[in-house]
């Protein structure tokens, strides 16, 4: 899906060189997609954010063969939680295991367990940057506003999970930094349907508030369009 | 139950837990949000009884001593890129001094409200809100105002990363429809509370005029 009042990937219009993209890929982590992760744990279906790791993989690929910056987020905690809001890891807790708590994949969104670390399919090579976000929001308590800055970057192409939640702060934010972001809607997903097509029309009505809706197809047009 | 110098409201009655998450909310630890009551957008959106709501939450909040937040959006010159990408998109963002900038005219406030003028979406950005919060031991907030998929979920948002406990009054916020307004809130409050809880401003007056000691 294109925004018809500009006609291209990018409400904003362009052009743009491949310096100023980055594709970003948001907490594909075991906890929030992988079987035996943290949401498989609380008997929750993944099946949903699961669902888009193959087509994220597909942008991964494209966004490295076209050599423009690639970012990975992932939500953790420091091990002594001292970055853990009380009222975050009591909601959690809720549900019988909450952020902190040991479960099957180590100590739930703790840095360094297993079930904090990215999914094997979409794991980071060297030369990517990686974010380590406490937040909801990509840009909450983390390096990214700046990181985007110093290397020119004005541009996100978001993708990641899930759209309501982390995908939805990360738009908003970036649109407060004046960062022209466009969600890849098949490359995100959320535990709960409704809740992921609210999200989209929110995101897209206005012709895009926050940012553009696009696909992976029109961000594949997109970078062979690209010349600089 | 902690003792914070003030007496302690009752819990609200909120979706989808009581609120606050731990019980304790005072005066003293607690502020209301009135964000974007502007007259741009309250005609646009004919928010009429959202903001009568709001006035009476505001009257409540004066007479028991909590902290007050007005936070008005205006076109800021200072943020290019965010002011272009309105511009471009037709999402009207009002003049400052202008006559849709305006706040309601109903809004009186005290002396010591905290007023905040921002240029995107999120009152807190670049505008030193947090840290006014913290300084006045605020780590509660009643969430009101327009749009709700704008200018409050996006405040409430982060608040909620900065670890305030929120709760958006449902009837004291509009969106711009009520597809959008009940979408927004209902992923609020996925996840028991992802973003906080969601009350009526009945269950919050309920509270508010309530003690527990």
């Amino acid at each position: 899906m294109t925004i018809p009042a500009t006609g291209g990937f990018w409400p904003l219009g362009g052009p743009v060189s491949r310096a100023e993209i980055a594709l970003i890929i948001i907490d594909m982590q075991v906890d929030f997609c992988a079987p035996g992760g943290w949401i498989d744990q609380l008997g929750e279906d993944v099946s949903n954010t699961r669902s888009v790791i193959a087509p994220i993989r597909h942008v991964l690929e494209a966004a490295r063969a076209a050599e423009i910056t690639v970012i990975h987020t992932r939500e953790g905690h420091r091990p002594d939680l001292s970055d853990l809001h009380a009222n975050k890891q009591w909601r959690t807790r809720v549900h019988g295991l909450g952020i902190g708590d040991k479960g099957k994949t180590g100590r739930i969104l703790v840095r360094g367990e297993p079930g904090w670390q990215i999914i094997p399919e979409l794991s980071p090579v060297e030369g990517e940057l990686v974010i380590d976000k406490p937040g909801k929001s990509s840009f909450h308590r983390t390096e990214l506003a700046d990181e985007l800055k110093k290397r020119g970057i004005s541009r996100l192409v978001v993708t990641g999970v899930t759209s309501d939640c982390c995908v939805q702060s990360t738009m908003r934010d970036g649109f407060e930094y004046g960062i022209e972001c466009v969600l890849l809607e098949d490359c995100t997903a959320a535990v709960e349907t409704p809740n992921h097509k609210a999200t989209i029309e929110i995101l897209g009505a206005f012709g895009g508030r926050w940012g553009g809706v696009s696909d992976r197809a029109a961000f594949k047009a997109m970078l062979e369009m690209l010349d600089g | 139950m902690a003792e914070r110098g003030m007496k302690n409201f009752g819990a609200i009655a909120a979706n989808p837990y009581s609120w606050p998450f731990d019980g304790v909310w005072s005066a003293s630890d607690t502020a209301l949000l009135l964000l974007g009551f502007q007259s741009g957008n309250i005609a646009a959106l004919s928010a009429g009884p959202e903001l009568e709501a709001a006035m009476e939450l505001l009257e409540e909040a004066k007479k028991a001593g909590l902290t007050v937040v007005v936070a008005r959006r205006g076109a800021d010159p200072s943020e290019s890129a965010v002011a272009a990408r309105r511009r471009l998109l037709g999402d009207h963002v009002p003049a400052r001094h202008s006559a849709e900038w305006a706040l309601s005219d109903r809004l009186e406030l005290l002396g010591d409200a905290i007023l905040v003028d921002h240029g995107g979406d999120n009152a807190f950005f670049r505008t030193g809100l947090e840290d006014e919060l913290r300084q006045r031991g605020v780590r509660n907030l009643l969430v009101t105002g327009l749009p709700t998929e704008g200018i409050v979920h996006a405040t409430q948002r982060a608040a909620n990363d900065m670890g305030f406990e929120c709760l958006a009054v449902a009837d004291a916020c509009k969106g711009t429809s009520p597809l959008r307004h009940s979408a927004q809130l209902r992923i609020t409050t996925f996840g028991n509370g992802l973003f906080g809880a969601v009350a009526t401003a009945a269950d919050v007056l309920a509270a508010l005029t309530t003690f527990q000691e």
